[in-house]
């Protein structure tokens, strides 16, 4: 079952991948290519419940999509039209600039509020205290980087990129945690006790994302 | 799928279709094209191709929005829901519907009886 899952995943992803060969790449081409397998897969998976023999299973599905040329015309239109697709980036793209922006000054206000207060020669606990906007900081620039357009790659979606962005703000606030409980107790103990949590979700997450995702690298 | 209905007549309604089902609650593209085979009794099937290009209009023109879903197995699914604007639209649609539905059955079906 499983390894037939996977074969049909490969004939759908060739077959839709063929439907738009020689078409300028674009955001939405990408989208919409996603949109299709999705919907397809799903079908094929219904079909195959009812009893249906796999490749029945994908001829239908192919039959029951219909006439597609229409969508392929229009995706070559976006795809030779550069500035359509800058406008359908430029949006995302501008938020994302804004979030990495705003995080770098977060993790600076956090670092130099660290070292102003770390020559003012206080107890090292407050020391660390207000490195907390590492943590924010961390997290928006991990998302707006994720969610950006490259040259290279395809923006993330965004409640992907929101849960990797997660993943980096329990990372580092297990950092934070770990150093503030050390510094205050002077045990190393409590620091590794008091982080653990935040990083054992923090690596779960994080490892979980990265072995689920699609590749969203440019041709 | 007896498929009996024109394509021709059908077309027209397509947008009146998707928004009568959006504006019932969000959805995505498979399931509305189960819906639209369900609430037909099996008597229509609407291509796959037709609903995502209409999606495609229909967003441009500000009727629906999408949004992605975070599902974590079998691939995400691309959600659509209708706008404001887009329950105006339907609304108006229907009303229209309606009327031409009246005038075209006395024109098709009608007969002018005391034709002196």
């Amino acid at each position: 079952m499983g390894n037939s899952k996977r074969y049909d995943d490969r004939k759908v992803k060739r077959y839709i991948d063929n439907l738009f060969t020689d078409i300028g790449e674009s955001q939405q081409l990408f989208d919409l290519k996603e949109e299709l397998t999705t919907n397809m897969k799903e079908k094929i998976t219904d079909y195959k419940s009812r009893g249906m023999e796999e490749d029945q299973a994908f001829k239908e599905a192919v039959v029951s999509m219909g006439d597609l040329s229409g969508l392929v015309d229009d995706m070559r239109k976006v795809g030779q039209d550069k500035a359509k697709q800058s406008v359908y980036a430029a949006m995302s793209n501008r938020i994302s600039t804004a979030g990495i922006v705003v995080g770098s000054l977060l993790i600076l206000f956090g670092i130099l509020t660290t070292a102003m207060l770390f020559f003012m020669d206080l107890p090292s606990e407050s020391v660390v205290g207000s490195a907390v906007f590492v943590v924010p900081g961390g997290a928006l620039i991990t998302y707006s980087g994720l969610t950006r357009e490259t040259q290279k790659k395809y923006g993330m979606n965004k409640i992907r990129a929101g849960l990797y962005a997660i993943s980096v703000a329990l990372l580092l606030f297990a950092a934070f945690v770990g150093a503030i409980s050390g510094f205050a107790t002077n045990e190393v103990f409590i620091a590794v006790s008091s982080s653990m949590l935040f990083l054992l979700v923090g690596v779960g997450l994080f490892l979980a994302l990265i072995f689920t995702g699609s590749d969203r690298r440019k041709k | 799928m007896s498929g009996t209905i024109s394509t021709d007549l059908i077309r027209g309604n397509t947008v009146s279709i998707i928004l009568n089902i959006l504006r019932q609650g969000d959805s995505y593209g498979y399931e509305i094209y189960k819906t639209i085979i369900e609430l037909s009794n099996n008597q229509y099937e609407l291509k796959e191709a037709t609903l995502y290009t209409a999606f495609r209009r229909l967003e441009k023109e500000g009727y629906i929005l999408s949004y992605w879903g975070d599902e974590t197995q079998g691939g995400r699914r691309k959600y659509y829901r209708i706008t404001r604007e887009g329950e105006k639209r339907y609304e108006q649609n229907r009303e229209e519907w309606m009327f031409a539905k009246e005038i075209l059955d006395k024109l098709i079906k009608g007969e002018i009886k005391d034709g002196e």
